[in-house]
C-alpha cells in the first residue's frame, strides 16, 4: 500500500508538470488549454529522432540529455506559435472557442505524430541516467525521481516569480482585469506569450520525462496524460499552481491505489471521474482555487 | 419565398435525389456518413442550446449502438430496440449533464472528457456491455443498402423535425435563457436545472438514435474504434467546422471528414491518401474555423444565400439593411393587450400590492439591505430613489427571489420569501434590470416569447413532440407577443436582433418583454437610462398609459427626479441600505436629507445622476 501511495505520486509529480503549465495558461490567459500533452510529445518525438540514442553499454550520454532540451525548446517553440497565431486572435471570445480550439490543436499535432513517427511506441532511454531509489518498498527508476524534485522546484519558483518579481505583478494584474492592465501601462500580449512559452517548456520536460518513465510514448499517449494533469488541476483549482500539484499528487496515487486494489479495468478511471465530478460538485472553484476559477 | 430558399430546397433534392444512384458500396459510406451527422446534429442541440460542450458524444454513440445490438439480438422488434437504445443514451447523457446543475463551462468540459475516458476503458471492456459476438439481424425493411439509406434519411429528417420544434417552444427558449443569462432565466419563469438536463436528455435521445442507426448497419460491433475520444473531437470538429446551429453546415461537414476519405479509396488509381489526409486537415479546418470562420459553412451558406437574393431582386439591392428605429411615439393604446388569467385574483382585498416588512440582505458580512419596510398599492406608481449602491437594485432582487433575504415580502397577501423564483412571473411580478436583462444573440420576439414562459402552459419535452395544445398555444403566444410589442411601437423590429439595437430601444424592448408576461405587479430598473430628454418624457407618458390601460402597478427605480416628480404617486428614498424618507414626490425632493445624500451629489442642471 505504502509503495503503491509512492509509485502513486511521482507519477502524480510527472502530471504536475503538465498540470502546472495548464494552471499558468489559466492564470495569465483564462484559457483552458487542452493542448498541453500533444504539445510536450511532439517536442519528445523531434527529440527522439535528432538526438543519438547514446552509446551501448553506458548508462547515461549526453546526447539523451539533449533530447530533453529539445523536447523543452520545441514545446518552448509551439506555445509562443500557438499563443501568437491560435489564442490571442481569441482574446476576448467566449472561453469555450478557445477550449475547442486547443482541442483542435491536440487533435493536430497528434495525428501529425502519427504521420510523422507512426503509431509505434517510442521507446525512449532516460534523459535524465539509468539509476533507481527504493523507498519503502517502492522503486522509482531516474525519470519518476527528477519529475518528483523538478515539480517542487517548479512551483517553488513559479510562486517566487508571481510575488517577488515586476513581471509577476503584471500577470497579476492581467489576471484580474486585463483592460485595466493594458491602461496601467502592463504589455498584456507579453504576459500572454510568457505563460504560453513557459507551459509549452513544462509540457516537454514532462514528456521527456514521463516517456521513459511509463515505457515509451505512442502518439495519443500524451492525450491521456494530460487528462490525467487536467484532471488534478480542475481538482486542485485552476488558478492555483500549488493546487495544480496537489491535486495532480492526489490523482496519481488514487490511480495507483485503486489500480492496484481491484483488477476490474477501468477502475481507476473510475474514481478518476468520481474524484473530479465530486471535487467540483462540492467545491466548484477546487481545492485550492479561488472566486474566479469556478 | 425568397431566391434563396427556392435554391437551396433545389440543391438539396438534386443532392439527395443524386446520392440514391452512387451504387450499393458508397450507399453503406453514405449511410456511415449520416451516423456522423446525426450524432453531430444531437451535440449541436447542446452546444448551440445551453452553450455547453461535451467532450464525450461518441461515448454516448457507443452506448446507443451496444444498447441496439443488446437489445436487437435478443429478439426484439426493431422499434422497441431504437426505443430502447435512445432511452438509455438519452438516460446516460442526463447523468453525464448532472454536474452542469453545479458547474459551468470549462469545468463541466472537463467532467466529460473524464466520463469518455471511463466509458471507454470501463463500459466498453466489459463483454456484457459490448455485446460480443451478439448480431443484430437486420429487420427485411431494410434489408438492401438503398432501404437503408432512405431509413437513415428519415431518422435525419426527423431529427431536423424534433430541432426545429425545440426552436419555436418554451423548452429551446428556456435553454437560451439558462446560457445567456443563467443566474436571471428565474425571472423569466424558466428553472435552470431541469432545462438544462432536457437537453443533455435531448441530446443523448439524438445521439442513441445515431448509435441504433450504427448497429443496425453493422448487425455486430467488434470493435471500440468509432466510439473512442478521438471520435469525440472530430464530432466537435464536424460541428465547429460546419457551424454550430446550421444544420446544413454540419451534414455538409460530416461528409467531408468523414465520407470524403472512405470515397476517395472507392475511386481507382487514385494515390491521395485521403484517409490520412481528411483528419489532420479537419483538425487544422477546426482550429482555424474557431480563429476565423466561428459561423463555419453554415456561415458561408447564408452569406452565399444573401448574395443570390440581392442579386436576382435589385428591389433587394436598393433596399437598405433593415435599420432600427427609435420608439414610435404614436403606438397604438394598450387595452388590445389581453389580461391574462391567474389563480390569484385581484379581487381578494389586500391592503396592498405589494409589501415589504424589515427585509434585510446580507451578502457575506456586507449589509445591503438593512430592514426595509415598503408597500406599493393598486394603481399606484412608486418610485425608488437615491444614490448608487443605496440598495434600490437590491430590493428588486429581493422582490424576484435573486438576493437572500431575511423579513417579509408579501404580494397580495402571499408571502414572497421562501417560495421559488420561477414562479413569480406566474404570481403576477416582471421586471427589468438596470444593465437589460435580455438575450442579446436573439431576435426581439424571441426575448418577448421567453418572458411569456409561464402562459407556455404544456410540459416543455411534450411541446417539442407537438401534442398537448402546445402549437395552438404558440401561435396565441405570438400575437400576444405582436401586441405587447405594437403597444411601445416596436413591431417593425420584431426580428431584429435585440444586441443590434440601440441602447435605448433594448431598454424598451426589455418594459414590452416584460409587460407581455402580463403581470399586475411591474419592477423597473432604470428604465430612462440611456433615453434622451424627450425620449424619457415619452416613456413617464407610457408608464401612466399602461398603468392606466392595463391595470398595472409600477415599482420604478429612477435617478431623473422630473419625472419621479411628474410620474410618481409615492416615493421613498434609500441609503446605504435604509429608508431615509418617504412620502408625496414633492415632499421627498424637498426633504433635506435627500438632497443632502442624493440630489446634492447628483448633477445638478438635470438632476440625473452620472453613472
Amino acid at each position: 500500500m505504502l509503495a503503491r501511495i509512492i509509485t502513486g505520486l511521482s507519477a502524480g509529480a510527472a502530471y504536475a508538470l503538465v498540470a502546472v503549465g495548464v494552471v499558468l495558461i489559466y492564470k495569465c490567459t483564462r484559457v483552458l488549454s487542452l493542448a498541453q500533452g500533444e504539445i510536450g510529445a511532439f517536442g519528445f518525438f523531434i527529440g527522439l529522432r535528432w538526438a543519438a540514442r547514446g552509446i551501448p553499454g553506458l548508462g547515461w550520454h549526453p546526447a539523451r540529455f539533449v533530447t530533453l532540451c529539445i523536447a523543452v525548446l520545441i514545446g518552448a517553440l509551439l506555445g509562443a506559435v500557438i499563443e501568437r497565431i491560435v489564442i490571442r486572435p481569441l482574446v476576448g471570445r467566449p472561453p469555450l472557442d478557445a477550449l475547442i480550439a486547443t482541442l483542435g490543436i491536440a487533435l493536430f499535432l497528434a495525428l501529425l505524430e502519427k504521420e510523422l513517427f507512426g503509431t509505434a511506441t517510442q521507446f525512449a532511454p532516460s534523459p535524465v541516467g539509468e539509476w533507481k531509489v527504493s523507498v519503502l518498498g517502492a522503486t522509482l527508476v531516474a525519470p519518476r525521481i527528477v519529475a518528483l524534485g523538478s515539480a517542487g522546484v517548479i512551483a517553488l519558483a513559479i510562486y517566487l516569480f508571481f510575488s517577488r518579481t515586476r513581471f509577476g505583478l503584471a500577470v497579476r494584474a492581467t489576471t484580474g482585469d486585463p483592460t485595466v492592465a493594458k491602461l496601467m501601462g502592463v504589455r498584456v500580449n507579453r504576459v500572454y506569450r510568457f505563460s504560453w512559452v513557459a507551459a509549452g517548456a513544462l509540457a516537454g520536460l514532462a514528456a521527456a520525462l514521463l516517456g521513459p518513465a511509463f515505457g515509451g510514448l505512442t502518439p495519443f499517449a500524451m492525450t491521456k496524460f494530460s487528462l490525467r494533469a487536467l484532471a488534478g488541476a480542475v481538482i486542485g483549482g485552476l488558478d492555483s499552481i500549488w493546487g495544480a500539484i496537489v491535486g495532480s499528487l492526489f490523482v496519481g496515487v488514487l490511480e495507483s491505489v485503486v489500480g492496484g486494489q481491484f483488477a476490474t479495468s477501468g477502475s481507476a478511471e473510475f474514481a478518476v471521474l468520481i474524484l473530479v465530478i465530486g471535487t467540483l460538485v462540492a467545491r466548484p472553484r477546487g481545492l485550492l482555487g479561488t472566486e474566479g476559477a469556478a | 419565398m425568397t431566391a434563396s430558399r427556392v435554391a437551396s430546397t433545389v440543391v438539396v433534392i438534386a443532392v439527395v435525389g443524386g446520392s440514391l444512384f452512387v451504387g450499393n458500396v458508397r450507399l453503406s459510406i453514405l449511410v456511415g456518413v449520416l451516423v456522423t451527422a446525426i450524432a453531430a446534429l444531437g451535440l449541436d442541440v447542446l452546444v448551440a442550446r445551453t452553450g455547453e460542450l461535451s467532450l464525450a458524444h461518441a461515448a454516448f454513440l457507443g452506448v446507443g449502438a451496444f444498447t441496439a445490438v443488446n437489445v436487437g439480438s435478443r429478439g426484439a422488434p426493431w422499434p422497441v430496440t431504437i426505443l430502447a437504445a435512445v432511452a438509455v443514451t438519452a438516460a446516460a447523457a442526463t447523468i453525464a449533464g448532472l454536474p452542469s446543475l453545479r458547474i459551468r463551462g470549462l469545468q463541466v468540459a472537463i467532467t466529460t472528457l473524464a466520463f469518455q475516458e471511463f466509458a471507454e476503458v470501463f463500459l466498453f471492456s466489459r463483454s456484457d456491455v459490448t455485446a460480443a459476438g451478439r448480431t443484430w439481424t437486420r429487420p427485411s425493411f431494410v434489408s438492401s443498402d438503398i432501404r437503408l439509406y432512405l431509413f437513415a434519411l428519415a431518422l435525419l429528417v426527423l431529427v431536423l423535425v424534433v430541432r426545429l420544434r425545440v426552436g419555436v417552444t418554451k423548452a429551446g427558449r428556456a435553454l437560451l435563457a439558462v446560457r445567456d443569462v443563467q443566474d436571471r432565466a428565474v425571472c423569466f419563469g424558466v428553472e435552470p436545472g431541469p432545462s438544462k438536463l432536457l437537453a443533455y436528455a435531448l441530446s443523448g435521445a439524438i445521439v442513441g438514435l445515431a448509435g441504433s442507426l450504427f448497429a443496425l448497419k453493422a448487425g455486430s460491433i467488434s470493435a471500440n474504434d468509432p466510439f473512442l475520444l478521438l471520435e469525440s473531437l472530430q464530432l466537435v470538429a464536424i460541428l465547429v467546422v460546419g457551424g454550430t446551429g446550421s444544420p446544413a453546415g454540419i451534414v455538409t461537414a460530416a461528409v467531408l471528414v468523414k465520407g470524403l476519405p472512405q470515397f476517395m479509396s472507392t475511386i481507382p488509381f487514385t494515390h491521395l491518401h485521403a484517409d490520412r489526409i481528411v483528419p489532420i486537415a479537419s483538425a487544422a479546418l477546426l482550429v482555424i474555423a474557431v480563429v476565423a470562420a466561428p459561423d463555419g459553412i453554415g456561415g458561408l451558406y447564408r452569406a452565399a444565400g444573401r448574395l443570390l437574393d440581392r442579386w436576382l431582386d435589385p428591389r433587394a439591392r436598393l433596399r437598405p439593411e433593415p435599420r432600427a428605429r427609435s420608439v414610435d411615439r404614436d403606438a397604438p393604446g394598450a387595452a388590445r393587450l389581453p389580461h391574462v388569467q391567474r389563480s390569484l385574483s385581484l379581487r381578494m382585498p389586500v391592503p396592498a400590492l405589494l409589501e415589504a416588512r424589515d427585509v434585510r440582505v446580507e451578502y457575506g458580512g456586507v449589509t445591503a439591505l438593512g430592514g426595509v419596510s415598503l408597500e406599493a398599492r393598486r394603481g399606484e406608481i412608486v418610485g425608488l430613489i437615491g444614490a448608487n449602491g443605496a440598495g434600490k437594485s437590491t430590493f428588486f432582487n429581493a422582490v424576484s427571489g435573486l438576493a437572500p433575504v431575511t423579513g417579509s415580502i408579501r404580494y397580495r397577501g402571499v408571502e414572497l420569501v421562501g417560495r421559488r423564483a420561477s414562479g413569480r412571473s406566474a404570481l403576477g411580478t416582471s421586471r427589468t434590470f438596470q444593465d437589460v436583462g435580455l438575450l442579446r444573440p436573439e431576435s426581439v420576439v424571441e426575448n418577448v416569447l421567453l418572458a411569456q414562459t409561464w402562459l407556455a402552459r404544456y410540459a416543455a419535452g411534450v411541446g417539442i413532440l407537438g401534442m398537448g395544445g402546445s402549437v395552438r398555444t404558440e401561435g396565441e403566444l405570438r400575437r400576444r407577443a405582436r401586441l405587447a410589442l405594437e403597444l411601445f411601437g416596436l413591431d417593425h423590429l420584431e426580428n431584429e436582433r435585440v444586441g443590434s439595437l440601440p441602447y435605448g430601444t433594448m431598454r424598451i424592448v426589455e418594459i414590452a418583454s416584460a409587460i407581455a408576461a402580463g403581470p399586475d405587479l411591474l419592477l423597473l430598473d432604470e428604465a430612462t437610462a440611456g433615453l434622451g430628454p424627450e425620449e424619457s418624457q415619452a416613456l413617464g407618458d407610457r408608464f401612466l398609459a399602461v398603468r392606466d390601460e392595463l391595470d398595472l402597478t409600477l415599482v420604478i427605480v429612477e435617478h431623473h427626479v422630473p419625472l419621479v416628480a411628474r410620474v410618481c404617486d409615492y416615493v421613498y428614498c434609500l441609503e446605504s441600505g435604509v429608508l431615509i424618507a418617504e412620502g408625496k414626490p414633492g415632499d421627498v425632493t424637498a426633504d433635506p436629507r435627500v438632497v443632502e445624500s442624493f440630489l446634492g451629489r447628483a448633477d445638478a442642471a438635470s438632476g440625473r445622476s452620472s453613472r
